[in-house]
């Protein structure tokens, strides 16, 4: 898929370009990449803008991946974007509270490009 | 039935989860060869710590330690960016690395993955400061170091059920 739209979600700068670095060394070609440093800014941002991608951390304060992704389908935002969390929590517990909440990957840092081009491309050309 | 840690702290306290987790994270997000040392290469008056705190059936906190100089080089490494002096994106990186170490470690024992909780991470800098913990459940303390870099990685346990 050419010309990815993503949303990359996550309380720290450094890991939002980490993860934007990652999706280019996996071979994603991104248009725009939209930048939040919350929950509630993703919300913001998804109001105004299409996305094919969203990549959201879970522990966030103000508020978090999981209630975000609960307020996405909440609001009716983003139908049918794939998320893919991103987080440091790894227990099979907080997978299952990921794919309960809506996401459709999953990946736990640290993270390699190749891990990204396994579990992330296929749900962009899925979508 | 009552979840409890208590059978595991062997497991827990054990310094190869610790070395291990610190291998893996630093070859995966700077991409260097990290080893343990004996003590910090290091020791300019000016450092860097953040810290990490578990919550659940741990308590306790992981505590990264780095004089600047080396919290420039790893905060580079990290993003590709040159920096000269500590600022807001090498405290951020700091407190990240640190924040992924925290994951890290506590993933390599099941039951501390599935029942401890991570807080976003803190970072202090200041000159000639030091931490202390009273009477900690336990305290493993490792120092480690990669191409003339080093840094110290603490996991404070003041709690465990």
């Amino acid at each position: 898929m050419r010309g990815v739209r993503t949303l990359i979600v996550d309380d720290s700068s450094v890991m939002r370009k980490i993860v934007e670095r990652a999706l280019r060394q996996a071979g994603l070609e991104l248009l725009v990449v939209h930048e939040a440093g919350s929950g509630v800014e993703g919300l913001e941002l998804l109001r105004t803008r299409q996305v094919d991608l969203i990549l959201t951390d879970i522990n966030m304060p103000s508020m978090d991946g999981l209630e975000f992704l609960s307020q996405i389908a909440a609001q009716s935002l983003a139908p049918g974007v794939p998320v893919v969390m991103i987080t440091t929590e790894s227990s099979e517990e907080h997978v299952k509270r990921a794919i309960q909440s809506g996401a459709r990957g999953y990946l736990r840092k640290p993270f390699t490009a190749e891990q990204v081009k396994e579990r992330v491309l296929p749900l962009v050309h899925a979508a | 039935m009552v979840l409890s840690l208590r059978d595991s702290v062997h497991l827990i306290s054990d310094p190869f989860n610790l070395d291990a987790s610190v291998e893996e994270v630093f070859r995966t997000m700077l991409g260097v060869q990290c080893v343990p040392v004996s003590t910090r290469l290091n020791t300019s008056p000016e450092s860097m710590t953040a810290v990490v705190g578990f919550g659940g059936l741990l308590s306790g906190a992981c505590v990264f330690r780095c004089d600047a100089p080396d919290a420039l080089a790893i905060a580079s490494l990290l993003t590709g960016l040159e920096f000269q002096g500590i600022d807001d994106t090498v405290k951020d990186g700091i407190g990240e690395m640190c924040n992924i170490l925290a994951g890290t470690w506590k993933s390599k024992v099941p039951e501390l993955a599935a029942h401890c909780g991570l807080s976003v991470p803190a970072v202090i800098t200041g000159h000639d400061y030091e931490l202390h913990v009273q009477a900690p459940e336990f305290q493993l303390r490792r120092a480690f170091a990669f191409e003339g870099v080093s840094f110290e990685v603490t996991i404070v346990c003041d709690g465990i059920l």
